[in-house]
């Protein structure tokens, strides 16, 4: 089974920019647009590793990181920040690495595949 | 000691018999000896002053007895009798110290004048070492008067000192007006003879150099004859003393005076000294007169300063404001500053005059308070600590400045730099949306898929519509833009805006309702700002719509009707609505509730518009149950 990358942002052009993205490289996907279901999505879906936005608008990206990293079956998951934010690299500390808008898609699957390896 | 007692001495019997008698009718005691060896013996009981010795003697001769007594006894005067050619033995003797020599024989003169210049000799040293003895006394009796004089040294540097503090807290009571410097107060210190000790200048000035005189006696009356004098009052009771007193001055005219006294205590607790303060009546109502002038001088200041000036208690309730404030806000005191500044139910955040009463020094803060008609105004607020006597903080006074102008320039500076900062977040979300769009049509033409290339490019479209709207926002706000007025029918400009935001409107599947008053009339107003403005606010509410999911239905209305001097617009919506905190800082700059899909200028270019206009823009909420925006436009600016 492909392995899985969850997508979280608030602007649904970029959910669908990253979701196809990975898509075609041949991973599976699953996506949010903000805090509110992104916590049901990850028990559901149980993803290998989370992009993540930083401001959301009803919900902080830091915040829900905490959330859910404070539970144990999620504590090691990779996390890529994907974030228009300046100087956000130290928002997460141990995210896998912080991605800046607008991306380059090649550098985003270069570092998902050095976190978690091919599809 | 004997006085006029003297030792003869010589061996040969007939110059003692002769020289004996002589000496005796010259009044002196005469003691004899026969040589040397007894001559020392009858010196050590007897003690003689003087020795008159014969230098030839059998056994121990004349210089040698000299040299024995001198030894003994240098006060002791001794007198060599000589022979004939002993001149050189006279001449040893007076360098072994002795006093004189006379000749044999002994003429009666020569002795005589001998034994007074050996007595002068004594007495001379006598009274040298009386002086000696006394110089010990001298010194001690000298330096009592040293101290005497020190003591009203300190006295007058007292009176000064005294004087100097006096006028350092009558400047403090009054303020900056150094006035009661010139206080023309007559200062002395007095003893508990009642002798003045020490004064100040100007009652020197006044009444002559009185030190060492009564100071009673300046005065008129009974108190002139030092019973009843305030300081005979203060020895007496040793409470200090007030009271009214005739003072005498110059040709015999009498003053009126106010005296003050009070005790100086010793070590001991006695009253030692009495401090006496004069103060011409006249004088006191002129320096009344004065604080009176400097109390309105400070009232119009008070009054006329161009800030608002308010005094607060600790439960920041105001005890008095100036005029400046009652014109903006109202008739305030007694009133608590926050309901009357701000009309909230609560101290500001960061109240400057709460932290000035907790450590006593200024504080300032930049806040915007609620005007009489509700305009916001901004202020620079400083506090000061106003202290009692006690120099505790009594009340603290606050000093606050309009800046409302220089806030809207500073807004208008500080943002084009803000602008980078702000906007950054939405546009780099903007153009990574676009990335995507572009990489939708790539994966389109690469897979030959018509439909995805179709959806990508109506994303693509979609984007640049959304990123020109934000560049153009942009534009508009950092540059300052005259108005291009044109007079032109109301109903079109309704009908521009309908027709712009009905296609938006469809597409979320919201109804949109017009309704424009066909008798609208002609407004003079620059087209494309206002319609600009009425759009942003009609998106606004469709997004409202479109964000509310808890209906399943939403209409948008947009409504016009003219009244007798400008058109009325109304937007409604029935969508999310807005919190009341939203609400109120709805049109402020940079404040979006859209995430990254809002820039925060919207609302705030709108309010300019309008305001361009000349005209009014408000709105009120519900949470749940929508919106209304209210928009009134006159017809010539």
């Amino acid at each position: 089974m492909a392995k899985k990358i969850m997508v979280v942002d608030d602007d649904p052009d970029i959910v669908e920019y990253l979701v196809s993205i990975f898509k075609e490289k041949g991973y599976a996907t699953c996506s949010a647009s903000g805090g509110e279901g992104a916590l049901e999505l990850l028990e559901s879906e149980r993803p290998d590793l989370l992009t993540l936005d930083l401001e959301m608008p009803d919900e902080w990206g830091p915040r829900l990181y905490r959330k859910f990293s404070q539970k144990p079956e999620f504590k090691d998951l990779p996390v890529v920040v994907i974030s228009g934010l300046a100087g956000i690299h130290l928002a997460i500390r141990k995210a896998v690495a912080t991605v800046n808008k607008p991306f380059d898609p090649a550098q985003v699957l270069e570092i998902v595949e050095r976190a978690i390896g091919k599809p | 000691m004997m006085e006029k007692t003297l030792l003869l001495v010589d061996d040969e019997p007939g110059i003692r018999k002769v020289v004996g008698i002589t000496l005796s009718d010259m009044g002196y005691t005469v003691l004899e000896a026969v040589s040397g060896d007894e001559a020392l013996a009858i010196f050590h009981r007897e003690k003689p002053p003087v020795v008159l010795t014969d230098i030839r003697m059998p056994g121990m001769d004349g210089l040698e007895l000299l040299r024995r007594i001198k030894a003994e006894s240098p006060e002791t005067e001794v007198i060599l009798v000589t022979g004939h050619g002993d001149l050189e033995m006279a001449v040893q003797g007076l360098k072994l110290e002795a006093c004189d020599f006379i000749s044999k024989p002994v003429n009666s003169e020569i002795l005589e004048i001998a034994l007074k210049r050996a007595m002068d000799k004594i007495q001379l040293r006598r009274r040298m070492r009386e002086y000696t003895d006394e110089l010990e006394s001298r010194v001690s009796e000298q330096a009592q008067k040293l101290v005497e004089l020190e003591r009203q040294c300190a006295a007058q540097e007292a009176v000064d000192g005294l004087t100097q503090a006096m006028g350092g807290l009558a400047g403090e009571i009054a303020g900056e007006f150094a006035m009661f410097n010139a206080l023309p107060c007559l200062v002395s210190i007095q003893d508990r003879d009642q002798r003045v000790l020490s004064a100040n200048q100007l009652y020197r000035e006044r009444l002559g150099d009185r030190v060492g005189l009564p100071g009673f006696t300046i005065y008129a009356g009974a108190a002139g004859l030092g019973l009843d004098s305030p300081v005979a009052r203060t020895l007496r009771t040793g409470q200090g003393q007030k009271s009214r007193e005739g003072l005498f001055g110059p040709e015999e005219t009498l003053s009126a005076v106010t005296v003050h006294t009070a005790p100086i205590h010793s070590a001991g607790g006695q009253v030692d000294l009495v401090l006496e303060i004069l103060v011409e009546a006249g004088e006191v109502q002129r320096l009344q007169d004065e604080l009176h002038t400097t109390r309105q001088r400070y009232q119009q200041l008070f009054d006329e300063a161009p800030c608002f000036i308010t005094v607060h208690d600790r439960s920041l309730r105001i005890q008095a404001a100036n005029r400046r404030f009652r014109q903006e806000f109202g008739p305030a005191t007694g009133g608590l500053c926050y309901q009357v500044y701000c009309g909230s139910e609560r101290p500001c955040f960061g109240c400057p005059t709460l932290k000035t009463f907790e450590d006593g020094r200024s504080h300032q803060t930049e806040i915007t308070v609620r005007g009489k008609n509700g305009d916001p105004v901004n202020v620079v607020i400083w506090t000061a600590p106003i202290r009692n006597a006690a120099g505790e903080i009594e009340a603290v006074m606050e000093m606050a400045t309009d800046i409302t102008e220089l806030s809207r320039m500073q807004d208008h500076l500080a943002s084009l730099g803000m602008l980078i900062a702000s906007l950054s977040h939405g546009i780099k979300g903007l153009l990574t949306a676009l990335d995507g769009g572009v990489y939708k049509v790539n994966a389109g033409f690469r897979a030959n898929d018509q439909d995805i290339v179709q959806a990508g490019w109506c994303k693509v479209t979609e984007l640049i519509g959304r990123i020109k709207g934000m560049v153009l926002d942009i534009l508009f706000y950092a540059k300052k833009r005259e108005l291009q007025l044109r007079e032109m029918p109301a109903a079109d400009l309704a009908a521009q805006v309908a027709e712009a935001v009905a296609p938006k409107a469809s597409q979320m599947g919201v109804a949109f309702v017009v309704e424009i008053d066909p008798d609208l009339g002609n407004f003079t107003v620059d087209e494309g700002v206002l319609s600009a403005a009425m759009i942003n606010i009609l998106e606004n509410a469709v997004d409202a719509c479109r964000d509310d999911k808890a209906k399943t239905a939403h209409t948008v209305s947009f409504r016009a009707r003219p009244d007798c001097s400008g058109v009325f617009f109304e937007i409604e919506d029935d969508g999310v609505g807005m919190q009341p905190d939203t609400l109120a800082r709805l049109f402020s700059v940079f404040f979006s509730t859209k995430g990254s899909r809002g820039t925060g200028l919207g609302l705030f270019i709108a309010k300019k518009a309008v305001d361009q206009h000349g005209g009014r823009i408000g709105a009120v909420s519900e949470p749940g149950q929508g919106s209304t925006f209210r928009i009134w436009i006159p017809r010539e600016k």
